[in-house]
């Protein structure tokens, strides 16, 4: 699964520490989860669209493999 | 979200702190002529002596430390920690069991694979979980 985290968070110009702190993670785990080593809960993966007020399936985007 | 049950993070300091003390404290005891049941079973002087107490006082002293350091809670505990220490765990009781089995067929001596069951689950999760974490900030800082 792939995500549009980066762009969102350009767009929006919050860094990943600022994005970590409104949805109550580590700054590593939004790393991850923008490098795609980290799949983000259903739960995170929710407060993160929130954010940005996009629905989630703008925001994660299933692969081919998934 | 469910949170799950851990120590709080000052635990992982006291925990490092037992594990260092057992150490002083076990050479200190076998100066003092302290024998380890588990290294000759015939000469101790039985359950609940003071031998008895003093090696069982450090094996608990021991592992009540590694425990402390494994299950204490991070500094920022979220999901990506939890995902992790869960692999982390997974592979403890694999190398755990390898170790179990290859020692059942091919060591003689029961009881002190007892005391290596006791301790290897948690000296690998630790070694383990330190270096998964180390890896994801050696990451970030590469960002």
């Amino acid at each position: 699964m792939k995500n549009t985290i980066r762009i969102e968070r350009a767009v929006k110009n919050i860094t990943q520490a600022e994005l970590a702190e409104q949805v109550g993670v580590s700054r590593q785990t939004i790393n991850s989860i923008e490098s795609n080593k980290y799949i983000p809960s259903t739960v995170l993966a929710i407060k993160i669209a929130r954010i940005f007020s996009k629905p989630l399936e703008s925001i994660f985007i299933l692969e081919d493999g998934d | 979200m469910k949170r799950h049950i851990l120590f709080p993070y000052w635990c992982r300091y006291l925990g490092w702190g037992m594990v260092i003390a057992h150490v002083p404290i076990s050479i200190i005891g076998r100066m003092n002529g302290m024998i380890n049941p588990l290294d000759n079973p015939a000469a101790s002087s039985g359950l609940f002596s003071g031998e008895h107490l003093f090696f069982t006082g450090t094996t608990l002293l021991m592992t009540l430390g590694l425990f402390f350091v494994a299950f204490a809670r991070e500094r920022i505990e979220d999901e990506q920690i939890g995902h992790i220490r869960l692999d982390c765990l997974r592979w403890a009781i694999y190398i755990n069991y390898l170790i179990l089995i290859i020692s059942l067929l091919f060591v003689n001596d029961t009881a002190h694979i007892l005391e290596l069951n006791l301790w290897v689950p948690l000296i690998f999760f630790i070694i383990r979980f330190r270096w998964a974490i180390f890896r994801l900030s050696r990451s970030l800082s590469r960002e």
